[in-house]
């Protein structure tokens, strides 16, 4: 039938044929501009005539086909003005039969058909039926597709309103809808055809031309949905019926789909609701390899936006038990199409969970129904891993997440975990970040153990290796993942302290097994929760005293203790350094001294013998320091033990400047400027002093090595030191030492002018300025700091 | 013959599907109104008589298919239309987007002879919903756009109570009739005995 074309020929068929037309309209005009009918029928019937072509894909006569159309309203137009001015249409009617060609002679037919309904001068019913009829003339599938598609929009209006104003008897909604019913069912004959004409080779183009003219045969259910007279009734008793009657009995793939999509479309939602079961039924008689899925998906896409649109048509959800039939039937679907891939499978209950979370928000057994058959319909097959069918059940999982902006309910679906077993690694991770954003979007608060142990199932993708082969993952994203397992650590809170214990330890168990790499990310967050629980304990303890308390500080100082040695494999050393640390001072304002020495023994273990990089060690000397300045808990003995290993690591750092000022920083152990702080002045002046030598010496070293001494920072930082102590009062410290130091300082800034540092000089007038400044205030500070000269 | 051409006008109503234009020529041809989403396939048209100027026009109000996918045949009809209508749902931000792409897809497939000056009307519809309070689109900024786009007429509709839907068309009326039709002027070369041979190379084997 159709013949090979490439589209440079279709151009110039195409440009032939609107030429063509165009001639004979120039033509038909003239004749309608004097009135000279059979002139004007002549040559609109050679117009027409270019219809016949079959050279011509259907994008292409669609052109031609609307050009046609445009023309033919003018003769339309013209045969009304005949009509009113008195002309018989029948007459008329009769007259068009007389010209040659078929096709031509058909649209002159319908054209003056429209006009002869107008005119009432016959039952609407009786000229449509006879036209129609006639129509069957046309066996060629896209010219009798065009003509009927022709037929169908010149009746369009007429259709509209039959029954009330064309029509005496009440049959009228009746007769236009078994009129457009007939079309609609010669159209699809004609378009099914089409799949079986012309050589195999040519299957390809064939199966775009039909898509092509798809519309043509979709239009009629259109119009049938425009009918006003199409009540809920007749579209039940009729009109659904005699449509899916055509769809499945004409076997053809392309066919059912389409036309299944549009009756979803097209017809109300109302509509579907009410005829679930019959729209339903088709689905397994559909040819095995239609896409189902879509259609399914799109009927229960369309539903669940009429149920969001208004709480007032949930009841009528409810009414037709639209969740039960929905589900029996995408279960039987499933099963009668044996091809289905899993994407499409998973895809269905994706919908019909959409639908169920937005019709059924309360029932969560529902939902669970759904994950749960899900689940079986893919249980046995392999591990998905197209990425089809994964996209697919990230979205059912993520689903009642985003409903319910709340994992704790997800975590009550007991498929849910199920569905998570048929997921890939790398699968499982996505989950496990979607619901982690979810928490941290939502501020979820996860409160009891038992729904932090059912979410780490959950996520354990991102709590462990689950393969053997560790992945090369990306190292940024592994950091991100980590840092969101981090976050969520803190997202898990109840009020009640055995409780919250017991999450602790339920986070702590999963995190332990998160191997090397994890720990370092997720131990802190942990240390830091056990801390804050610490922290809400403190000076509680006493109170309950007598009772079987579960939390204590004790027991939880017991637990992080253990915790923190699992990053010794780790090993980041100043980690669990800084986390010793962060333990000792929570035990210290606990009152328990024995904890909080131990923690310092485990900090001081750590120091000596992991902390081997000099910079390290300077940072964790400091930390040490500060941290054991603000202990009180300590008895003498403890602290003197403590003090003196402090003291000693500093002196033995291995830089100079660093160990300065270690060693001074170590004067603040002595003195503690509180109501019943240790103060020792002597050995304040001592580390001061010990200072002052290392500064001198490593002036001289900076002398030997370089040819010139360093800068006085070091010096300008002791004689802060002396002026903090001078002023809190301690006795050790005179304005004459601190009169020499600022000497020192001053010469040293005098002979080797070259080397001057601005920071160091600027520090230094700011010293000056703060001696000025503590003068002018007078009083006993005052006159204190007149004692010294500047 | 030009009188009998400008007798009718063709009117193209474009938009986003869902936005209401099978409902605003609904609701302007046969004053009827149904809450029911039905998708539109394809492309047809209802016809109104107007009386304008003393003069009566037959309004052929083409409705499409928002849906690209029921839009199979392409858009050979917007040839010949004599104003576009542009409709966008206030209540749909996205659609108000779009308008550009509509207008624009207009021009390219209609390829009307003076494309700065074609008419477009643009309409907000379904103002009514909600009481106006979950509109998104704001009557400034439709009417801004609008302006920048040299001068748009801009109605604020509602098909479902049929506010400002008598004005808008009037308004698109009167804009297609304002539209100079490319007449094209069609002079025969040679007298009929080409469409004598053309006769014989359509007749490719079958008589219909």
């Amino acid at each position: 039938m159709l013949l090979e074309t490439n589209s440079e020929d279709e151009e110039k068929w195409l440009a032939e044929g609107l030429a063509g037309l165009q001639h004979n309209a120039f033509f038909m005009h003239r004749a309608l501009d004097s009135n000279n009918l059979r002139d004007a029928l002549k040559y609109s019937a050679q117009m027409l005539s270019e219809l016949r072509t079959s050279r011509l894909s259907p994008h292409k006569y669609y052109e031609l086909y609307m050009r046609a159309f445009d023309e033919l309203r003018k003769l339309e137009m013209f045969f009304k003005e005949e009509a009113k001015r008195g002309s018989s249409v029948i007459d008329l009617y009769e007259l068009v039969q007389h010209s040659g060609n078929i096709l031509p002679r058909m649209y002159l037919l319908c054209t003056i058909g429209s006009v002869y309904i107008k005119s009432k001068e016959a039952p609407s019913k009786d000229i449509l039926k006879d036209i129609v009829e006639m129509c069957r003339g046309i066996q060629n599938p896209v010219r009798g597709l065009f003509l009927r598609s022709y037929l169908s929009q010149i009746s369009r209006d007429k259709l509209l309103d039959i029954g009330s104003e064309y029509e005496g008897d009440g049959d009228g909604v009746i007769n236009a809808v078994e009129f457009v019913l007939q079309n609609f069912t010669e159209m699809n004959k004609l378009w099914v055809r089409m799949h079986y004409q012309g050589p195999v080779r040519e299957k390809e183009k064939r199966v775009k031309e039909r898509s092509e003219l798809r519309d043509l045969v979709g239009k009629n259910l259109h119009v049938l949905s425009q009918i006003d007279g199409v009540d809920l009734d007749m579209y039940k008793e009729i009109v659904l019926p005699r449509v899916l009657e055509q769809v499945v009995n004409c076997k053809d793939e392309l066919a059912q789909h389409y036309l299944m999509d549009c009756i979803i479309q097209v017809f109300p939602d109302e509509y579907h609701l009410q005829t679930l079961e019959l729209l339903l039924g088709a689905c397994p008689q559909l040819q095995p390899t239609v896409d189902i899925l879509t259609v399914l998906s799109q009927l229960m896409d369309r539903l669940s936006n009429y149920a969001a649109s208004s709480p007032e048509v949930l009841p009528e959800f409810l009414q037709v038990e639209a969740f039960a039939k929905l589900s029996t039937y995408i279960g039987k679907v499933i099963d009668s199409q044996t091809e289905m891939p899993t994407f499409g499978t998973i895809g269905l209950y994706v919908s019909l969970l959409t639908f169920t979370l937005r019709v059924h928000p309360d029932r969560l057994d529902y939902v669970d129904q759904v994950l749960g058959a899900c689940v079986k319909k893919i249980s046995g097959k392999p591990k998905i891993e197209d990425s089809k069918a994964t996209k697919q059940i990230v979205a059912l999982l993520s689903a009642p997440v985003e409903k319910y902006n709340d994992i704790d309910t997800a975590l009550k679906l007991s498929n849910y975990p199920r569905i998570m077993d048929h997921l890939d690694n790398a699968t499982k991770k996505i989950m496990a970040v979607v619901i982690i954003q979810s928490i941290m979007n939502n501020n979820t608060c996860i409160s009891t153990a038992d729904k932090v142990e059912a979410l780490f199932e959950l996520i354990k993708g991102l709590i462990k290796d689950l393969d053997v082969t560790l992945d090369e993952l990306d190292e940024e994203d592994f950091q991100e993942e980590q840092n969101s397992v981090a976050r969520l650590i803190h997202m898990l809170y109840n009020d009640d302290p055995g409780e919250m214990l017991e999450i602790i330890c339920t986070v702590r168990k999963h995190v332990l097994l998160g191997g090397p790499k994890r720990l370092a990310f997720t131990v802190p967050p942990l240390i830091f929760s056990a801390l804050k629980l610490v922290r809400r304990l403190q000076g509680q303890e006493r109170d309950v005293d007598g009772e079987d308390v579960y939390a204590t500080p004790k027991k939880i100082f017991q637990i992080l203790n253990q915790t923190i040695e699992a990053l010794s494999s780790v090993p980041s050393p100043e980690l669990a350094l800084r986390l010793y640390l962060q333990c000792a001072q929570a035990a210290n304002d606990c009152d328990l001294e024995p904890i909080a020495y131990e923690f310092f023994t485990q900090a001081f273990i750590l120091y000596e013998e992991e902390v081997a990089d000099s910079k390290a060690q300077v940072t964790a000397i400091q930390l040490i320091i500060g941290t054991l300045q603000r202990m009180n808990v300590f008895g003498v003995e403890n602290r003197d033990t403590l003090t003196h290993k402090a003291t000693g690591y500093s002196a033995k750092l291995l830089k100079k400047p660093d160990q300065c000022s270690a060693v001074y920083a170590c004067s603040h152990l002595f003195w503690v400027d509180d109501q019943d702080g240790i103060k020792d002045g002597e050995r304040v002046l001592l580390c001061l002093k010990r200072a002052l030598k290392i500064a001198n010496a490593a002036q001289q070293m900076a002398n030997v090595a370089k040819g010139s001494s360093g800068p006085v920072t070091l010096f300008v930082e002791i004689l802060n030191k002396y002026l903090y102590f001078f002023e809190k009062g301690n006795p050790q410290i005179t304005s004459s030492a601190i009169n020499g130091l600022i000497e020192l300082i001053m010469t040293e800034m005098q002979s080797d002018n070259s080397n001057s540092v601005p920071s160091a000089d600027a520090f230094f007038s700011s010293t000056l300025r703060y001696i000025q400044y503590q003068k002018q205030k007078g009083g006993s500070i005052g006159e204190k700091f007149e004692l010294i000269k500047v | 013959m030009a009188s009998r051409r400008r007798m009718l006008l063709k009117v193209i109503i474009l938009g986003d599907s869902g936005v209401g234009k099978t409902s605003l020529m609904n609701q302007y041809v046969s004053k009827k109104f149904s809450n029911q989403y039905k998708a539109t396939i394809g492309a047809d048209f209802l016809t109104k008589e107007i009386q304008f100027e003393d003069r009566l026009f037959t309004l052929q109000i083409w409705d499409t298919a928002g849906q690209e996918r029921f839009q199979s045949l392409g858009v050979a009809f917007y040839r010949g239309a004599d104003c576009c209508v542009l409709v966008y749902d206030v209540n749909v931000a996205k659609s108000f987007d779009n308008l550009n792409n509509w207008r624009e897809e207009f021009l390219i497939q209609a390829s009307p002879s003076d494309p700065e000056n074609f008419p477009f009307v643009v309409l907000g519809n379904k103002i009514d919903i909600d009481g106006g309070n979950s509109r998104v689109v704001s009557e400034k900024k439709a009417k801004a756009w609008c302006a920048s786009k040299g001068n748009i007429p801009y109605f604020e509709t509602s098909a479902k109570e049929g506010f400002n839907v008598e004005a808008a068309f009037q308004c698109i009326a009167k804009n297609a009739l304002k539209n100079e039709p490319e007449e094209e002027i069609y002079l025969p070369d040679t007298i009929d005995v080409a469409g004598g041979n053309r006769q014989q190379r359509s007749s490719t084997g079958c008589e219909c």
